[in-house]
Formats: C-alpha cells, structure tokens, sequence
C-alpha cells in the first residue's frame, strides 16, 4: 500500500471490528464464527452488529440453528454485510449468513481491560450473544491496500491484538471449535482477533 | 515508502478517539477557550476517558476560580497524556494555563449525535457540566501522518479527521467565547474544531 499522508480515498466506515473463529479440527471447516462492529462512523449512521454463525452451514432459524445477527442499526447492519463481511473469505460461503435470523439488540455492553481480556455481549429478546477474547497480545498496527484486504476491495488501518484463547456463546451456551493457527501477513497468529480503531477506505479509481 | 509488510513495524503507543476544539476571540491573537478530548482504548496507562479543558489558556488560574481543569476518569492516564502528549504539542506547551491545571474526576462522561452532522461529548466532574458539540461537520478523511507531520514529531499516526465549522464549549451552560479559525494540516485546510476517530500513535521502529 502505497504511503500517503492524506488518503485521497472515499471513508466507507470507522470502528472496532473484533473476530472470532472457531474449528473442531485444525484442517476441518469453520463450526463457529463470531464477528462484532462497533461503528462509530458510516454513512449509515452508527450502532453494534454481532453475527455469530454456530451453525456455519446449516439454513434453518434460530433456535434450530444458531445463525442470528444482532444489530441497533438495520441499515447500517445490510451495508456491512453486502460490502464487507460477504466479501470476508471466512464468511462468505457460508449458507448460514443468508439465513440467519436477524434481531433487534435491545442492550449492549463491553467488558474488560483490553490487556487480557475483553468481552462484547448483545441482549435481544431470546437470545444474548457473546464473545470472549482472552490471553491478548501486544497490540500491533496493520495498514492494508486492496490486494491485501480482506474485501479485496479497500485500503484499512487498524490496531489488532492476538488472542491465544476465546469463545462465542449464546443464551451461555459455548459454541464448539477452538481457536488456531493461521498465517497473518507472514505472522503467526490465532483465529481470534481484536481489531480495533479500523477505518476502512474506498481507494479512488487512480489507486485501484 | 510503503511498508514491506502490511504489519507496522513499530509501537503502538496508544490508541482511541480524541476530537477538540480551540477557539479565538481575534484571529490574530491567541486560543480564548481549548477542549481536547481523550477516550482511550489501550495505552501503556490503561483505558479511559480524559478532558483537557481551558477556559482561559492565557491564564493560571486555577480551578474552582478558573476553569483551567484536566478532567479524568483514570489519574495515571491522565497524567502520562498530559507528560507525553498534550505538553510535547507547541500549542499546550507554552500555555500559563497547563502550569497550574487541576485535575477532577469525572463521575459520567457519554457521546451523542451523529458524526455525519452534529455530534456532542457530555462530561460530568464534580461540579462542572460540560457539554462539547461538534456542529456543521464536514466529509471524513483518512489520515496517516509520519512523525515529521505530527505537532510532537514523535510517533507516526493514523486518524480519521472530520472537521467542524459551528463548534461549541458550554461550561454549566456557559457558552464560552470564540470560533474556530483555519489550519493547515498535512497540506490540507481544515479548522481547529475537528473529530478525531480511530486514532492510533505509533513509535517508529
């Protein structure tokens, strides 16, 4: 990515964006993923959004499967999944993201220090969602162009953070799967991930 | 130069939000009122949320007689902001008013609005009411500055800026006196009322 000091691209949207992903076997298909924004700008406005995919390729609703996305923004929820997260190579094959059973958060909180641990909790009617990050690393600043993207499609600046464990939940039912390994930009690093302070940027035509 | 690799090789000294306000009576003459705003998500102090407030920056006055004030809702923070922050920026350092600062302890702070429009931070510390609103905000620009562009040419930085043209700092519904006036940053005009999101300090390696 080339080094600008004022990106001449379009700001899509900025926030936290922490993941989670989950295996039974270190070489099997994903049987957990969990992701949460917190956007603090968009054109869509602001709000949380918590997807948690418990039943990555199953089609049926929640509580048959436990595929539910949580949101206090509807619009801003449709922007991030068209735009973003069905261009998410872990997420955009799943047949449970086009099923999931979609519910408006009635609370939202966050727990921790952000040193070694923290937890994001979304609370509809009949379901509560959460993700745990524990055992965190040193936080590490990412910049990335479309080629590395995980859209394929945007410049991103973010602060990430490890961490070695974690879990998904709903209505306090842990999700199976563990966190492994996976090559990040030639680092080792877990499937579980805080990233926070993103903004995400829609590179002007020059630049593609 | 791009990076070799899309992981910074640096520190990340700290990051979160910090969006502020300075203010001027005459555009010639110095800041008439300063807010920066601190709402902190990791630093090597810990989380929090901290306010920077100088109603006469000129001025030591102290606080309750002045309004000269860093309000904080963790003191080590505040304190390691104000030493390896606020005072390496020119603007802060030569100010009367950060020799004689008061440090209160917020009990509530909490944002609102809509950062496509108007957006405010509410603070409550013992008793003072602040309300800081950013008001007639403009389009949002990605920053990523190298330290040599930077007010404590330190660290490099990353920053989403988005500029205020109507911007306000009521004191217990005292509006104080002044309005923004024209800076250059990075080459680009912009004013000294601006939201500053996803920020992030990084020592170079």
């Amino acid at each position: 990515m080339q080094r600008v000091p004022v990106n001449p691209g379009t700001v899509e949207w900025a926030g936290d964006n922490p993941g989670i992903y989950l295996r039974e076997s270190p070489n099997g298909p994903w049987t957990g993923l969990g992701i949460f924004f917190r956007v603090l700008y968009s054109a869509h406005g602001q709000g949380s959004v918590m997807i948690v995919l418990g039943d990555p390729s199953e089609t049926t609703e929640f509580p048959d499967s436990r595929n539910v996305c949580l949101t206090t923004n509807l619009e801003l929820t449709h922007y991030l999944i068209d735009n973003f997260i069905k261009r998410f190579p872990s997420f955009r094959d799943q047949p449970g993201l086009d099923t999931m059973t979609w519910l408006e958060a009635e609370s939202h909180s966050s727990d921790g220090d952000m040193v070694t641990s923290w937890t994001e909790t979304m609370h509809a009617t009949g379901c509560t969602a959460q993700m745990c990050w524990n055992d965190l690393g040193n936080p590490f600043a990412v910049e990335v162009g479309p080629k590395d993207s995980a859209t394929g499609a945007h410049d991103m600046y973010s602060v990430f953070l490890e961490a070695r464990s974690a879990s998904i939940s709903i209505n306090g039912v842990p999700l199976t799967g563990r966190v492994c390994e996976r090559l990040f930009f030639g680092r080792k690093m877990s499937t579980a991930f805080m990233a926070v302070s993103e903004t995400w940027v829609k590179p002007t035509l020059t630049e593609e | 130069m791009p990076l070799s690799s899309p992981i910074h090789p640096g520190q990340v000294v700290w990051t979160g939000e910090n969006p502020g306000i300075l203010l001027k009576e005459d555009p010639d003459g110095p800041f008439s009122a300063i807010a920066l705003f601190f709402r902190i998500y990791l630093s090597p102090a810990g989380r929090g949320t901290v306010l920077l407030l100088l109603d006469s920056p000129t001025q030591c006055r102290q606080f309750p007689d002045g309004c000269n004030v860093l309000l904080h809702d963790n003191k080590n923070l505040a304190d390691y902001l104000l030493e390896s922050f606020i005072l390496k920026l020119p603007a802060f350092s030569s100010l009367p008013a950060c020799e004689s600062l008061s440090l209160v302890q917020i009990d509530h702070a909490q944002s609102e609005g809509d950062p496509r429009s108007c957006y405010s931070e509410h603070i409550k510390a013992e008793s003072l009411d602040v309300t800081l609103t950013w008001d007639g905000l403009g389009t949002p620009t990605a920053l990523e500055l190298p330290a040599e562009l930077t007010g404590g040419k330190e660290n490099e930085l990353y920053t989403l800026l988005i500029e205020s043209t109507k911007p306000s700092i009521q004191i217990n519904g005292r509006t104080l006196p002044g309005t923004p006036v024209e800076r250059i940053q990075a080459d680009i005009k912009t004013t000294t009322a601006f939201l500053y999101f996803s920020e992030t300090w990084i020592r170079p390696a």
